[in-house]
């Protein structure tokens, strides 16, 4: 019973963070505008509230939960070696072989 | 930004931040704003007894009972920032003892959404107008005003005075009879 929700993903890579950032932002920032010239327009401040905690719950729904969009772009691991026998030439190679960097 | 918990919390922060700079807006945008309306009062009876003040001094002090109307139209003062009017009548006037009284007479709560126009009729005072003394009689410049406290969602509270009160003078004699 437990299994099933511990296979639920719930981690986003590097570029799915910066993307749920920028979505949920976006979302709660164009709901206050939207809901304060709206307001400003009938004269209710309520209805500007009512506005932006909708965007609010928008925004949970797309951004906490780890959607597969969130996860495209997983990091790239070196494989595992094999323990190597001397330590000198260790050292050359992870001077050579550098892990490629992230983009 | 990491774990579900870390995403929620930056996402409620962030969208408390917005709502303090939207009330914060819904402030600025009103709090400029004239909120003197024009009023009409009018007083169509006074009278001026002279009895004991069981409150006050042990001395019969003057109270006063004024009879008015008034009209006004409190559509303007109505905005997104604006919860409640709490509107009251007060009598200023000099005496010997005070180069000031003020004593409020009346009040009502207008509440956002009720009817804004106030049109009151033959309207008697809701609280005694006494006068710690004996300033009330002959006294011939009494004047009534109505002011409002406006209730706001968001920023000060402000005090208004409406334009227009009503000056009436207050008779030299005593009514005697105990019919109060």
């Amino acid at each position: 019973m437990l299994s099933i929700f511990s296979k639920i993903p719930t981690h986003m890579d590097y570029k799915g963070q910066k993307l749920a950032e920028q979505i949920f932002q976006g979302i709660i920032l164009v709901s206050a505008i939207v809901g304060f010239i709206y307001g400003l327009i009938i004269e209710q401040f309520g209805w500007t509230v009512y506005i932006v905690l909708t965007g609010f719950a928008v925004s949970c729904l797309l951004t906490l939960p780890s959607w597969p969009m969130y996860r495209r772009h997983p990091l790239t691991w070196q494989p595992v070696k094999p323990e190597p026998s001397g330590e000198s030439r260790e050292k050359t190679q992870e001077n050579t072989k550098r892990p490629k960097k992230y983009k | 930004m990491n774990t579900v918990l870390s995403r929620a919390n930056s996402l409620f922060a962030f969208s408390l931040s917005v709502m303090a700079a939207l009330t914060f807006g819904c402030f600025i945008t009103t709090a400029f704003k004239d909120r003197s309306v024009p009023v009409d009062i009018s007083v169509s009876r006074v009278m001026l007894k002279n009895v004991d003040d069981f409150t006050g001094p042990r001395e019969r002090s003057d109270l006063g009972f004024v009879t008015f109307d008034i009209s006004a139209h409190l559509q303007p003062i109505f905005d997104w920032n604006v919860k409640q009017l709490f509107l009251y009548l007060s009598a200023e006037y000099s005496t010997k003892s005070n180069a000031l009284n003020q004593v409020v007479l009346w009040d009502k709560i207008v509440l956002r959404g009720e009817s804004t126009k106030l049109s009151l009729r033959d309207m008697k005072s809701k609280y005694f107008f006494f006068d710690d003394g004996n300033g009330l009689r002959a006294n011939k410049n009494i004047t009534l005003t109505l002011s409002w406290n406006v209730v706001p969602n968001a920023g000060i509270l402000p005090l208004v005075t409406g334009s227009g009160h009503k000056s009436i003078p207050f008779p030299d004699s005593y009514e005697t009879t105990k019919s109060y």
